[in-house]
């Protein structure tokens, strides 16, 4: 059946990634505004590893790893730079994203020295 | 108690991402192996022929990000949305039965009246258009897929996060923690959706946020697509009517979403985050006003142009002609574009703005007519005397047009200062845009279903049930917003559970001309599931015969080929009959044949 003409053999019509992005993205919004902070670390866990991983499976990273360290680095600053400079109920979310980009920089760390080639 | 709360989220959280997880690595097994173990648990399209780009089941669904796919799935969501705006809607008519307050509250009928608005405009209208826009804009322009297929899955992906969002204080009412649905209204004034402490209204603007989120990402994408993806033969001189409308709403989006994202979040602030962005010391309520209608007017466009779009586009083939002055539908669209940014403030004209202000947004407004009545002149002037087939399709084309120019007409009224200051907060203007957009953006959906429902089926509806659903919706739809024009004559204002005894009769006239939609709707679902299962099979490539006339369109030369091909890998279906379609001849058979057709299916 010719119904892609012109497709490479190798282009896949599925990827498990979108999903996750969406519903990470989804999750970390509701826990960030309505100050659920498990809710928010897991949200931001999901859609960080999400991201990281419709990246690779893309090609625009080439180490799943250093992707996760790289976001950490992102989501250490955002949180770091909300949690001083406010007080109370903000600096909780603050914290959050702070918890969540610790968890992004343990997994990146772990995984580099325990997987070094990406499978 | 809060303490045994957080733990149990946590617990909550490290479940479902070990499941998440768990999930991925399977999945991630499949794709490293599957391609060598051939065949097996992968199902292909409909055809036979196994696919291994897909997963089988219900991962398919969850990871696909074939464009044709994706479109289904926006398609399913819609009808969904749509079933749940209607059955919200029914509720509201039945308590405006009678002139008190009957059968619901006051209250809950607030709520279903906000759920109703932002369903119907952001669950159900621009994810319909994003249905068609998927499945078809990639074939009629003879593209692979959308430019970034994995975005494109991602836009949608974030809509069922966002319809839960919104809905969720409906169930979470009947539990005892605080939360119920909005009252907001759709608009979502200030200070009112300041004031309302109910979190139900936060979710709700969060899941508005992920709907807009989605449609900016959807709208990056068709404009990508359009510009990059053409086939080398479709330059934009042949690029065609509704792909034009997408890449126009697109850009209506791209512009306006945004910044409704922004007043959302500005709203979300100074709901829980003390600022003061609409607050009297700040910008006040006139800012939010503002903002939204500068979204707002956008908006309707964004919903109206890719169903002017579909009409356009299929209007022409029945009637055996082209459509007259392309060029000038083209313009138009693209006139409308451009203007409906600078008309936002005909929807505050009784604010006490500045009359020098208001009399240029009137002069504006009225001037949107002009490239609409253009549109409206070239349907009608494709009809005539052209050679009409009524089939289903076809006739809510011209039921599009009938219903656009009443919605049309009433909005020019409304657009000159002097007469929108009485009519306005009226069942006038509901009147007045539900002529629009149920009158004619859902029916020109309705349109697009049955014209390509060949297509992505490869089975032919029935048709007498379709014309059922077309007669219901008609008359149901003129009967109920006739009668709402004929109550904002009266002075019925809108947004209210009860109402003067007077206003009674006109309100039963609409609740009955509601029920008659809801019944045509119930066939049309009917229709939908029934034909999709054992509907008879499609006996060609170009079931409307549009070769005769030389209208065919890219995507009927498509489902030639994959029909053609899945043949020839098939083997044939021995006693494949030509199935007649819906052009006017001796009807019948379409029930009478459909058993034993189930054959060769995956
Ligand atoms: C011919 C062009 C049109 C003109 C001149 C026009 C004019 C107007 C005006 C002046 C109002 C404000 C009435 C008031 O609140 O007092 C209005 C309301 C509205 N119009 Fe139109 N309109 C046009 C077309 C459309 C279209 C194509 C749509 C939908 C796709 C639409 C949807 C709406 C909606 C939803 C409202 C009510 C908003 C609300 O207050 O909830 N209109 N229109
Ligand atoms: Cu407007």
């Amino acid at each position: 059946m010719d119904e892609q003409p012109g497709l490479s053999d190798e282009y896949r019509k599925a990827s498990p990634w979108p999903v996750f992005v969406a519903f990470g993205l989804a999750i970390f919004e509701v826990g960030i505004v309505m100050a659920l902070f498990p809710v928010a670390v897991g949200g931001l866990l999901l859609f960080v590893g999400s991201v990281v991983g419709i990246l690779r499976e893309s090609g625009y990273v080439a180490d799943p790893w250093k992707g996760l360290v790289t976001a950490s680095v992102i989501c250490l600053a955002v949180g770091g730079a909300v949690a001083l400079t406010t007080t109370n109920a903000v600096r909780l979310r603050g914290i959050a994203v702070l918890v969540g980009g610790l968890l992004v920089l343990l997994a990146g760390v772990f995984g580099s020295f325990w997987e070094p080639a990406a499978a | 108690m809060v303490e045994a709360g957080q733990i149990a989220l946590t617990v909550v959280m490290g479940v479902f991402l070990l499941a998440v997880a768990a999930f991925l690595t399977r999945f991630e097994d499949w794709r490293s192996y599957a391609p060598i173990a051939s065949g097996g648990g992968y199902v292909g399209e409909q055809t036979g022929q196994a696919h291994q780009e897909k997963p089988s089941g219900i991962s398919r669904w969850l990871t696909t990000v074939d464009h044709k796919d994706i479109g289904i799935l926006y398609g399913l969501y819609g009808l969904t949305a749509f079933a749940w705006g209607g059955i919200a809607v029914l509720l509201m008519r039945t308590e405006l039965a009678t002139p008190t307050e009957a059968i619901i509250g006051a209250n809950f009928y607030n709520a279903l009246l906000t759920t109703h608005g932002i369903t119907m405009l952001f669950l159900f209208g621009t994810p319909i258009i994003a249905a068609f826009g998927n499945y078809f804009i990639p074939l009629l322009i003879g593209a692979d897929d959308m430019a970034f297929p994995r975005i494109n899955a991602i836009a949608f992906w974030l809509l069922p996060p966002a319809a839960i969002l919104i809905w969720i204080g409906f169930p979470l009412a009947a539990t005892d923690i605080g939360i119920a649905p909005a009252e907001t209204s759709w608009t979502m004034y200030t200070p009112l959706s300041v004031e309302q402490a109910n979190p139900g209204v936060d979710l709700m603007l969060l899941g508005l946020h992920l709907s807009g989120v989605s449609a900016t990402m959807g709208a990056i994408n068709f404009i990508a697509t359009i510009f990059t993806e053409r086939g080398d033969e479709v330059g934009w001189e042949r690029l065609d009517i509704f792909s034009w409308t997408m890449l126009t709403q697109s850009g209506l989006i791209l512009f306006s979403f945004p910044l409704l994202g922004s007043a959302l979040v500005m709203l979300l602030l100074d709901r829980n985050f003390g600022t003061m962005f609409f607050a009297v010391e700040g910008g006040g309520p006139m800012l939010w006003q503002h903002l939204f209608w500068f979204f707002g007017h956008p908006e309707v466009y964004i919903l109206v142009l890719p169903p002017m779009g579909l009409v356009s586009l299929i209007l022409p083939r029945f009637a055996g002609r082209k459509l007259f002055g392309f060029k000038f539908v083209v313009y138009s669209t693209l006139a409308i574009g451009v203007l409906s940014f600078g008309v936002w403030a005909h929807h505050m004209f009784s604010t006490g703005m500045d009359p020098r202000i208001r009399a240029s947004f009137m002069a504006v407004s009225l001037a949107i007519a002009v490239p609409s009545a253009v549109k409206t002149f070239n349907w009608i002037t494709t009809m005539w005397n052209g050679r009409l087939r009524l089939t289903a399709p076809m006739l809510f084309c011209i039921g599009f047009v009938q219903n656009f120019i009443i919605g049309g007409v009433t909005g020019v009224f409304l657009a000159s200062v002097p007469v929108d200051l009485v009519l306005h907060d009226t069942y006038y203007v509901v009147g007045h845009f539900h002529f629009i957009v149920m009158g004619a953006i859902a029916v020109a959906g309705f349109a697009g279903i049955y014209y390509w429902f060949p297509l992505f089926t490869g089975r032919m509806y029935q048709k007498t049930l379709a014309k059922v659903h077309f007669w219901t919706t008609m008359i149901g739809s003129n009967l109920t917003f006739f009668a709402m024009l004929f109550l904002g004559y009266g002075g019925m204002p809108r947004r209210y559970a009860t109402y003067l005894p007077q206003f009674t009769d006109w309100h039963l006239v609409a609740t009955v001309g509601a029920f008659i939609m809801a019944f045509g709707q119930l066939v049309f679902v009917w229709n939908l599931v029934t034909s999709w299962l054992e509907g008879p099979r499609v006996g060609s490539g170009d079931p409307w015969d549009l070769e005769d006339d030389g209208l065919k369109t890219k995507e009927w030369t498509w489902f030639e080929r994959k029909r053609e091909t899945a043949i020839a890998t098939d083997g044939g279906e021995p006693n494949e009959q030509d199935v007649r379609t819906d052009g006017g001849e001796p009807s019948g058979e379409e029930t009478g044949s459909r058993s034993g057709r189930r054959s060769e299916e995956e």
